[in-house]
């Protein structure tokens, strides 16, 4: 057999088997593994889902939040993509060899310009790569901690070697006068030149090992697609196209709800979040943003994919093996994610936001939690606040008789909305009713509203809280309870809008309540009911504020509902400047109170969340007081201005307190 | 085994209380009835214990508003027997309580009755001593464990300066838990709810509701404001004959 028969022979065996290796493993794992999971739905809006492909897929948005690396990665991917026709004219030419050793696809090996695009294209990802390798190994940036260092480098070698040899090949092409479309490769020609003083044999021979070391390392890199983090050059696709699209606020339900409810197996998440974590490419993104990981506790979203794909896997292959292996009786929630891990989240959805794949975090995190408080594995002081929720409709154990007791001489009187018909239902909320630092804080926005003329009312005893951390907790029964007995004493008011100071209740009560009737009426934060009342001329400011602040934008209301303008807008109309920390808007640093943390144990001797936003907004220049616009945020940050010893520096404002000095 | 769980409703102290227009009681129209906070410790000591040594645990409380939430609570915990004394409870006191849960106790044959040590109203003694004078058993009060063993408990009771014996007490006896050996439970809402589909509440009637051998109110307070409190200082002995000397001033003794 001559040399070209063989080398055609070959090409076919390691091509069969590269793609047979690869064909078992992604079927043990997408089909065998996924299949085991619950149903996933989500077969909708497809014009929607595909939009979404190109645009995070192929426009690649969310990887430029982070600006250098996510252009290199830009780079890569579509340099991957136009020279897969590279490689598939390496495949053909081997196959084709016995027949004719110079064989070019037509078009992909005939036409001009993609040839110098490819060329280009290699170039780039030779660069990017380096760069990625230098990020890898010398910078090491805190959000690669736990990452499989090994496993990134190993791809980016394939990568490198892949282009090298592409590179390489050609140039020996180009000299050896083999290519017709030398002339549109500018960077081969380059690469060809140091070889040109061999001899042709001599040239032929590297040429041809370029070739096989190209062919080799990308059938080696498909055999290893289907593992760890380069799976995600694969399901990236469909974990995209199957993305989340409900309402970011919007909280999947308990796939049951009759006591069993949340996840402690693995086989009882859905089979989309199993494909959320095979797609982790374990890039840290969400890691390095996660306030939990910040603060030192044993949670970082990454980390948790992770630990969850690695069970997925080792489940995967014990159940199929029908072994009595001793990862069956690992338990998921415990074992394999640690209690602690599991309540140290607060749902801040800044992983979610972060990730380029769209993998959940916070959904899945919940999910567990459901099963925690069914098994009532809960810290005392949560389990204090969850018992007072259910039997008082609050966290602070008061009566509900106590609920209005800030209104007490109050003048003119608040209404009672379920005597009256109101134009506004203000939903108080538990803090603004019952936390005495903030008694101030809420007759100071009774005041401004009655001052701006508004209609408005209160539920007084019947309102309950809203619910939505006592969701996030994961005790679903205690939510649709609280929900229930709201919308119940709110259907039987009349008023048009309803408007809240508190964010948590603003997500739930816009995002998650049930709204029979009519409908879900107009839900309000106070930031936009204030602003639509400047921008109409309702409420007019008597005094120019001239200072210089910060705003903290609450989790819920920013990157939840994506509010940021009004509550600034509202700031600059009380004559204060607005001065931006590093991390404001969508980036902006959660004080760790969400999700039913507030509730929470702390453990001591790390710096908390809200500690380390006080240090980044007392580092401002000129700036003296930091403004927020929830409740809790009023309570949180007074707290760690104290714990930073930063009063002097430093003074926490509510938004209406700005307001109410303008007027 | 067969435990059984007495549970006292109380009004809940979240809300204000008054005294009703007679002087010598609170005015309970508004009251809100919540579990006694030693009776949470006893169920769940009895549960603890039921999910050690197997056997059944039957729930009994008054039928006062909220027993009912209660009772399915219980059942959520995993409690197998529920039952509800029909009465007029709201102004009995622990004599009467005693007499009529002994009435339904004596049927149940119980191996172990659990209650807690002490509650907020206990005005004529807590009702575990007058529970188990009523079943002529012996009783054990601020107990913080209990081991069972072949006919017998282990028991562990607390003495105030953080003394602790163990002792070994015959069954069926009555016990006054202080503490169970570990925290309440927390349980889902949803188990409630389910616990309110799938078990059901027994209604039983008290046989009477005798209050009487205890002893009678003459008025009640709302605690006054004290103008001041004077420390006593010095060593042991000069402190108590301090004190022996005020109460003598005062006429007490
Ligand atoms: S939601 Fe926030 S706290 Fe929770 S894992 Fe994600 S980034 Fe961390
Ligand atoms: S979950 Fe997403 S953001 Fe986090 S490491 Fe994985 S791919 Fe990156």
């Amino acid at each position: 057999m001559n040399y070209e028969a063989l080398k055609s022979v070959i090409v076919l065996l390691a091509l069969s088997t590269a793609t047979g290796i690869f064909i078992a493993r992604a079927y043990r794992l997408l089909w065998v593994n996924l299949r085991r999971g619950g149903a996933s739905g989500r077969f909708d809006h497809w014009g929607e889902r595909v939009k979404g492909v190109l645009v995070y897929v192929g426009a690649q948005l969310r990887l430029f939040r982070f600006l250098v690396p996510g252009t290199a990665h830009f780079f890569v991917f579509w340099g991957f993509l136009f020279l897969s026709l590279t490689i598939l004219q390496a495949i053909v030419e081997g196959l084709a060899a016995f027949a004719n050793p110079h064989y070019v696809l037509p078009l992909i090996g005939t036409w001009g310009p993609l040839a110098l695009i490819q060329d280009l294209l290699a170039t780039a990802v030779v660069v990017a790569v380096a760069y990625g390798l230098y990020l890898r190994l010398v910078v090491d940036p805190e959000r690669y901690r736990g990452s499989h260092k090994g496993a990134g480098v190993k791809v980016l070698g394939f990568i490198m070697t892949i282009m090298l040899s592409l590179l390489v090949m050609n140039g020996l092409r180009i000299n050896l006068n083999e290519d017709l479309l030398g002339a549109w490769r500018p960077v081969s020609t380059l690469t060809g030149m140091p070889f040109a003083s061999l001899s042709p044999a001599v040239q032929g021979v590297i040429e041809e090992a370029a070739y096989w070391i190209h062919l080799g390392v990308v059938l080696l890199f498909l055999t290893e697609l289907p593992t760890g983090k380069h799976f995600h050059i694969f399901t990236s696709i469909p974990n995209v196209l199957l993305r989340n699209l409900e309402p970011r606020g919007r909280l999947p339900a308990p796939q049951s709800a009759d006591g069993t409810a949340g996840v402690s197996v693995m086989e009882q998440f859905r089979w989309k979040q199993m494909l959320d974590f095979y797609t982790c490419s374990e890039c840290g993104r969400c890691q390095e943003m996660c306030p939990a990981s910040q603060g030192g506790s044993s949670l970082s979203p990454k980390l948790l994919i992770m630990d969850l794909r690695r069970n997925l896997e080792e489940r995967g292959a014990a159940l199929s093996a029908k072994s009595s292996n001793g990862i069956l009786f690992k338990s998921l929630t415990g074992d394999v994610i640690t209690d602690e891990t599991i309540w140290a989240c607060t749902t801040c959805y800044t992983c979610d936001q972060e990730c380029p794949l769209f993998i959940e975090h916070v959904n899945p995190i919940v999910e567990m939690r459901r099963h925690l408080i069914v098994e009532g594995r809960v810290d005392k002081k949560l389990q204090d606040a969850l018992a007072n929720l259910g039997r008082y409709g609050n966290s602070f154990g008061q009566s509900e008789r106590m609920r209005a007791k800030w209104t007490q001489g109050l003048q003119p009187a608040i209404k009672d909305a379920r005597k009256e018909p109101v134009e506004y239902l203000w939903f108080v909320g538990d803090y603004a009713s019952y936390s005495p630092t903030l008694t101030d804080v809420t007759r100071k926005t009774a005041e401004v509203f009655q001052k701006a003329g508004l209609n408005f009312g209160i539920l007084f005893d019947a309102e309950r809280n809203s619910g939505n951390d006592v969701r996030r907790v994961g005790e679903e029964g205690l939510y649709e309870m609280l929900a229930e007995k709201n919308l119940l004493a709110l259907s039987k008011c009349k008023y048009e809008t309803i408007v809240t100071t508190d964010p948590h209740t603003y997500n739930t009560l816009k995002n998650e309540y049930v709204w029979n009737g009519n409908g879900r009426p107009r839900i309000l934060h106070y930031t936009e009911l204030l602003d639509e009342l400047i921008s109409s001329g309702q409420l007019k400011f008597g005094k120019k504020l001239d200072a210089r602040i910060t705003y903290h934008d609450p989790c819920y209301l920013g990157r939840y509902n994506g509010v940021y303008d009004a509550p600034r807008r509202v700031i600059e109309a009380t004559g204060c400047r607005v001065i931006e920390m590093p991390r404001h808007g969508d980036r902006a640093f959660c004080c760790g109170a969400g999700g039913g943390r507030i509730w929470m144990e702390e453990k001591p001797g790390h710096e908390r969340p809200a500690e380390m936003r006080v240090r980044e907004a007392a580092a401002l220049d000129g700036v003296t007081t930091f403004v927020v616009a929830c409740p809790k945020d009023v309570t949180m940050f007074r707290d760690a201005v104290k714990t930073t010893g930063s009063e002097s520096r430093l003074e926490v404002k509510d938004l209406i307190e700005l307001v109410y000095e303008a007027l | 085994m067969n435990i059984v769980v007495l549970i006292k409703l109380v009004p809940d102290l979240v809300e204000e209380l008054t005294i009703d227009s007679g002087g010598a009681g609170l005015d309970l129209t508004f009251a809100r009835w919540i579990i006694n906070e030693f009776d949470d410790h006893a169920l769940e000591q009895g549960i603890l214990l039921k999910e050690r040594h197997g056997g059944t645990v039957t729930v009994v409380a008054p039928d006062l508003e909220g027993a009912d939430d209660v009772l399915f609570t219980a059942a959520a915990k995993d409690a197998d027997r529920l039952i509800k004394v029909k009465g007029d409870f709201t102004m009995a006191n622990n004599h009467a309580l005693a007499r009529a849960f002994s009435a339904i106790i004596k049927d149940l044959q119980a191996d172990l009755i659990l209650t807690g040590v002490q509650a907020h109203n206990d005005l004529d003694g807590s009702a575990g001593p007058l529970l188990a004078e009523c079943l002529q058993l012996p009783y054990v009060g601020y107990v913080s464990g209990v081991a069972v063993n072949d006919g017998k408990s282990t028991i562990r009771k607390e003495y105030p300066g953080g003394l602790l014996a163990e002792m070994e007490v015959a069954l069926p006896t009555v016990l006054g838990i202080q503490a169970a050996e570990q925290p309440p439970r927390y349980v889902a809402v949803s188990k409630v709810r389910q616990a309110m589909k799938t078990s059901s509440i027994e209604e039983l009637d008290a046989s009477d509701l005798n209050p009487d051998g205890a002893a009678e109110i003459g008025r009640m307070f709302q605690p006054e404001a004290a103008a001041h409190a004077e420390m006593i200082e010095g060593s042991p002995e000069e402190v108590s004959a301090k004190l022996v000397g005020l109460f003598k001033e005062l006429g007490v003794l």
